[in-house]
């Protein structure tokens, strides 16, 4: 550290940027109205300093990290000169305000100390709609940005402390739930204004000079650190290739093609080859590709490095234009969250050889995320969550189950408040046994959720992941289990939903959506699992004894007191090996 | 003879700390090593030595209040009771998946910890109701009788019931309750209808089963207390302390054990609330710093602050932060606590990018600070300060622990200041200042992240660092006044003395205000004030009425009391006041009027409030360290090294008192900075006056 940096100063004022990014993100927690802020926690908070980059993000979602710096660039550029006290900005655009989706809206706030543009508070949500073909704004069927609902580049939506009413009115206008919307976008601007009191506040402790300066310092300092974290692995190319299963039920697989160069104490993902970009709105704008690799390269590093931009600047991310993970204008991106989700996992499976003991084996990818709309009394609603999860194996324990994805640490809707809320009534929610991919330990168990509509009649919407290219075990592990997405129709008929529905369906009363989410992928040779572990498995019900035999050649006494065959498991497994040889 | 005198005990993980009072305000404190495999022992050699010093008969106790570890440790340790779980068909993973998330990010290898029941333990039942209490499917009771024998098999001592939506209709529940309690007559059974009467499953159902795993051993705890107790004499009854920061009767705590986990923190914030009352401060900010971690809660005109929800063996949180996760989740009412790892044993080190880090390591008692001088290598906050000159250079603990000052320069040096090219005392205040900070984010937790601004409040400084720490950490949030109370070291005892008896009960009411049916209202609370009454059988109560409340379509609620009086128009009108003003205090935001309230539950809060205590009287020992005085750093802004007298409590008065000097004590130790100045108030607390930061660079 240089000598003319006082590193008690730096440690000191990086844990007062934390505090604030954190309080903001408490404010829009608590006073937000939308199930997928307030329960999913769909949301994202920074300061910034006063060229937009960030000093430290709110401890919520991953996947935004590292997302705020080009819509900043952006704000910044635009509006130079013409930034006032007062102001507020909205943005939701990918292409004309490096926005991420339509449903992630950017509320913005400058920060002015003494006269002087000194810090920005910024937030970013998932709303409950911005308009478009479906209700929820995630069309998986668009075809063209112009399908996915309201388009909004930067513009001011309070002007020196005056709300720019028409920008208000045609918000409200053009969304199925304009009291959600209009009350969680209040939430975003409310968490602004803590931020703002809260910055202001270490100007007038330390001066702005001294805050603005350790700002840089922190930079450096993150950046130091993240290379110290990246020089720890062995250097080489480490490729992976994934791929999504398609779009419908007949859509081409689409290729995620990963190339991970670690050189020194530089890193550099690269995803040429990649699928083009498609007809479909899980096209993956670059801000949130690269703020994908960023997330999966952070989480390979133990150490605790503060989450503002210097970070970033020991990763390059290659994308190129017009794929999949790079769309141009007017290619969708409604429910780019999906192939965010796959490109994490894709990076862990690439990392996998890097740092075999920094990640497990593959999980259930991102979250489901069924939406039901309609009307009931004449009333829209738009019921939306994401479903998450289960992990892979690591090379120590097994894989964890009812868990988040990496990429956002979100949390389930409550039942009961779902039940009180929503025409909707949830029939099952559990694990589902035998879904675990097999290893030396065990891939998580598969998640299911059943939904019943109760009004007469309300569109179903669903994106998901996983049915064809289930997640990959490592060492000798095996895939976790298929995903599946059923329509139990209310007079018994049966329908199996693609994992990614282009088309909309239609839900009448009494229908019921199915939802089982793929299984974790085992870490390790099946064989070679402690039959007592397979034991404890049957005993918890979570593997049953035909399983134990089939896949980990475990044979089950079965009686009052299940208990393992330990010759009979023996001669089992022997004559697996040797079928295997 | 009359049994009226009152004795608190407060375990803790190294010393039980006795308290008493006696009716001249003489202060009379102990401390003894805790007995974890029978810590009624410690307690009962404790209290014995106390009563021989104060010259009192057993029999003339007449209460014995008690802080108790036991159902925390339960849970920690997983050492609870071979509990079961009954839930309504399909939804048996509930309390396994929780909620979800996890409390730290871009950690791939993190393990869950693992459910309180697990999955063998965890039976479905046929019946499910709807979210109005309508009932969709009746209890099967052949499901039922088919549970009860599969529970016989697996030996159970617990069994918790939490079916969906039984806050709106307890009907299948009890049922249930019934069944299990005739057919299983030992065990522990625990309804979520009697233990957390409200929505959101996850909580409810978790809660629940805290207290069925956790109620057999605190049972078993609290026998055995009061039998060895009255083996010695004492007799008479068992006062046990809550999370709420109330105090209840052993026998009610039994039955509602889940109540007590939390309660080790609380009686400190107790203790501070008293003070408050007593000596005129009623917005205060409690800094607890003690050898671990360090604690912060607010009281606002004299009113503490409840925790929405909070989990047990989460690791440190900040309550109010966005952690969350890690723990087991416990929604029962609480005093809203945060909690940082930062305390006089955090271990001092560099990472890999050349910055410095306090915590969350504790080097704990053993091998304790380098100074100890028992294999201690690493370098810890106590170091820095004994380094500085705040802490005596040969005793610590008031003299029970011999220290080497060479070792703490040495650690500091060697670890920390030439790898960082800085020299011995910069980098010694250097620590000084970084666990400040960290500290700085538990108070925050429980005032900025709540909308209150820390000037608006006096710092109370206890635990033995509150007072070495607390004017620096003052000046960090600009507050300007910080008090040290008398036996601030044992102040969590003092706490037990000072608590009400009190229960806390609630149950789900889901209405907007605009259509709240009153009567229904007012039956709810009716009953709620039955169950207190049967509780307190001729006691002189106070009942405080609550609602949860929030704008409709928001998932989380504040708690608001209602007026006293009739449930008309207008205390309706001041209930949605109070809450709007609230939601703005916090938020920053209310939409005054034109958006629909909603209430979700109502609580009922049955107070029996306890005698009015005497000023503690102070005594004249003198410094422990032998010192008269010590060359001291404070830091940037002063000389490099400042003589400072060192002091007893007893040298101060009346008069302001210039900085600086140190009053060391028995059992902590308080530094007051060149630029402050501190006087004693009319109830022996140092009351200390903070001057901004020397340096500061404010234009």
């Amino acid at each position: 550290m240089s000598a003319n940096i006082d590193p008690f100063q730096l440690e000191v004022l990086k844990s007062a940027f934390d505090t604030i990014a954190d309080d903001i993100a408490i404010t829009l927690m608590r006073t937000s109205y939308s199930g997928i802020i307030r329960d999913s926690l769909d949301f994202s908070t920074a300061i910034c300093d006063p060229n937009g980059l960030t000093l430290a993000q709110g401890v919520c979602t991953p996947m935004h990290l590292g997302s705020f710096y080009d819509a900043m660039r952006k704000i910044i550029g635009q509006y130079e000169g013409r930034i006032e006290e007062g102001d507020v900005f909205i943005s939701n655009d990918p292409y004309t305000a490096e926005g991420q989706h339509l449903p992630d809206i950017y509320i913005v706030k400058p920060i002015f100390w003494q006269g002087r543009l000194a810090g920005w508070s910024t937030t970013v949500a998932h709303h409950s709609d911005v308009g478009g073909i479906v209700p929820g704004s995630n069309a998986l069927g668009a075809v063209e940005i112009y399908q996915e609902g309201l388009r909004l580049p930067v513009i001011k939506f309070v002007e020196a402390g005056r709300p720019n009413q028409a920008v208000w009115d045609i918000v409200a206008t053009n969304v199925r739930t304009p009291e959600k919307v209009i009350g969680d976008l209040q939430a975003q601007m409310a968490a602004c204004v803590s931020g703002e009191r809260e910055l202001c506040e270490l100007f007038e402790r330390y001066g702005l000079d001294t805050v603005l300066g350790y700002a840089d310092h922190l930079h450096d300092y993150a950046e130091r650190l993240a290379r110290a974290e990246i020089a720890e692995l062995p250097d080489g190319v480490y490729r992976f290739v994934d791929h999504i299963d398609g779009l419908g039920e007949s859509g081409e697989e689409i290729v995620l093609n990963a190339a991970v160069t670690i050189r020194g104490d530089q890193c550099c993902v690269d995803w040429t080859g990649s699928s083009p970009q498609v007809r479909g709105g899980i096209n993956s704008t670059l801000p949130f590709t690269k703020a994908c690799a960023y997330t999966a390269m952070r989480s390979v590093m133990p150490a605790d490095v503060p989450n503002c931009h210097g970070f970033t600047r020991a990763i390059e991310v290659i994308a190129p234009a017009g794929t999949v993970v790079n769309p141009v204008h007017p290619g969708p991106c409604g429910a780019r969250g999906i192939t965010g989700y796959r490109m994490i996992d894709c990076l862990f499976g690439a990392l996998s050889q890097a740092a075999p003991d920094k990640v497990t084996a593959d999980g259930s990818g991102g979250s489901t995320l069924p939406t039901i709309g309609g009307y009931q009394d004449g009333k829209a609603f738009v019921f939306c969550e994401t479903f998450m999860g289960t992990w892979g194996a690591a090379e120590t324990h097994d894989g964890q189950e009812g868990v988040p994805h990496m990429g956002a640490n979100q949390t389930n809707v409550p039942i009961e408040m779902i039940e009180a809320e929503y025409p909707l009534r949830i029939e099952r929610y559990g694990l589902v046994p035998d879904t675990g991919g097999p290893g030396r330990h065990r891939g998580g168990l598969s998640l299911t959720r059943e939904y019943r509509l109760l009004s007469d009649e309300a569109v179903l919407n669903v994106r998901s992941d996983k049915r064809k290219h289930r997640p990959h075990g490592l060492f000798g592990g095996e895939e976790g289990h298929a995903s599946s997405n059923i329509l139990a129709r209310a007079d018994g008929a049966e329908e199996s939903l693609p994992v990614l529905l282009t088309d909309p369906v239609y839900m009448h009363e009494g229908d019921v959506f199915r939802h089982v989410m793929s299984g974790g992928g085992g870490n390790g040779e099946a064989l070679a699992r402690d039959p007592a572990l397979v034991l404890d498995d049957v005993l918890e019900e979570k593997v049953t004894p035909a399983h134990a035999a089939e896949a980990y050649g475990v044979v089950i006494a079965e009686g009052p007191v299940p208990r393992v065959d330990e010759a009979g498991t023996e001669a089992l497994r022997a004559a697996r090996r040797t079928a295997v040889s | 003879m009359q049994a009226d005198q009152r004795v608190a005990s407060d375990i803790g993980g190294t010393f039980t700390d006795i308290a008493y009072i006696d009716d001249d305000g003489r202060l009379v404190t102990g401390k003894v090593p805790s007995t974890p495999e029978n810590y009624a022992a410690g307690v009962v050699t404790g209290i014995g030595d106390l009563l021989t010093r104060a010259e009192l008969a057993p029999g003339r106790v007449g209460e014995m209040l008690h802080g108790c570890t036991v159902a925390t440790n339960a849970i920690l340790e997983q050492k609870g009771a071979a509990t079961a779980l009954l839930t309504t068909r399909g939804f048996r993973d509930i309390l396994e998946l929780r909620r979800i998330r996890v409390p730290r990010l871009y950690e791939p290898l993190y393990v869950k910890p693992p459910p309180l029941v697990p999955r063998r333990r965890r039976l479905e039942i046929t019946e499910r109701m709807d979210a109005a209490g309508g009932v969709l499917t009746a209890l099967d009771e052949a499901d039922v009788a088919r549970a009860i024998e599969r529970l016989a098999d697996m030996k159970v001592e617990a069994v918790a019931v939490c079916f969906l939506h039984a806050y709106a209709n307890p009907a299948h529940e009890r049922r249930v309750g019934e069944m299990l309690r005739a057919a299983m007559p030992g065990a522990f059974i625990s309804l979520s209808v009697d233990v957390l009467p409200e929505i959101r499953e996850y909580e409810r159902t978790s809660t629940t089963v805290i207290n069925a795993y956790v109620g057999p051993p605190v049972k078993r705890y609290l026998d055995s207390m009061v039998e060895d107790l009255s083996a010695a004499g004492l007799t008479r009854r068992l006062m046990v302390m809550q999370s709420s920061g109330g105090i209840l009767d052993a026998a009610t705590a039994a039955d509602r054990p889940a109540q007590i986990v939390e309660c080790g923190p609380a009686a400190g914030v107790i203790a501070a609330r008293e003070l408050g009352r007593r000596c005129g401060y009623p917005d205060l900010i409690t800094f607890d710093m003690g050898g671990t971690t360090a604690k912060a809660a607010i009281i606002e005109k004299g009113r503490l602050m409840s925790a929405d929800e909070f989990e047990v063996g989460g690791g440190i949180s900040s309550g109010g932060a966005l952690g969350g996760g890690g723990g087991y989740a416990l929604k029962l009412p609480a005093i809203d606590i945060s909690e940082v790892g930062a305390g006089g044993g955090s271990i001092v080190w560099i990472d890999k990018a050349g910055a410095l880090k306090v915590g969350p390591e504790s080097a704990g008692a053993v091998p304790g600070p380098a100074c100890y001088g028992q294999g201690g290598e690493a370098p810890t906050v106590t170091d820095a300060n004994v380094v500085l000159g705040y802490l005596s250079q040969t005793t610590l603990a008031g003299g029970t622990v011999e220290i080497e000052a060479e070792r703490s320069r040495r650690a500091i040096v060697e670890r920390i200041a030439r790898p960082l090219g800085r020299d011995l005392m910069e980098t010694a205040h250097g620590i000084h200042t970084v666990a400040n900070a960290n500290m700085m984010r538990a108070v925050k937790a429980v005032t900025t992240y709540r909308g209150r601004d820390p000037r608006d409040f006096s710092l109370v400084a206890f635990g033995g660092n509150g007072g070495v720490h607390g004017v620096d950490l003052a000046r960090v949030l600009r507050i300007s006044k910080v008090i040290v109370p008398p036996a601030a070291g044992v102040f969590s005892a003092i706490g037990l003395l000072n608590a009400n008896r009190e229960l806390n009960l609630s149950a789900a009411f889901r209405t907007t205000i605009a259509d709240i049916d009153v009567t229904a209202a007012e039956r709810v609370w009716a009953g709620l004030e039955a169950e207190v009454r049967a509780r307190f059988t001729g006691e002189a109560l106070a009942f405080r009425r609550l609602a949860d409340m929030r704008y409709g379509g928001q998932a989380f609620e504040l708690t608001v009391p209602l007026p006293d009086g009739a449930l008309d128009s207008a205390a309706l009108a001041a209930l949605g006041e109070a809450f709007e003003d609230e939601h703005e205090r916090r938020y920053g935001h209310k939409f005054a009027g034109a958006h629909e309230l909603e209430i979700v539950n109502l609580r009922l809060v049955g107070v029996v409030p306890v005698a009015e205590m005497g000023a503690i009287a102070l005594t004249d020992a003198p410094p422990p360290s032998g010192d008269t005085s010590r060359r001291v750093h404070f830091g940037p802004g002063f000389a490099a090294e400042i003589e400072t007298p060192i002091l007893a409590r007893a040298d101060l008065d009346a008069r302001l008192r210039a900085g600086p000097f140190i009053v060391e004590e028995y059992d902590s130790t308080t530094v007051v900075a060149p630029d402050c100045r501190a006087a004693l108030d009319d109830h022996g607390n140092i009351v200390i006056d903070v001057a901004e930061q020397p340096g500061d660079t404010r234009s």
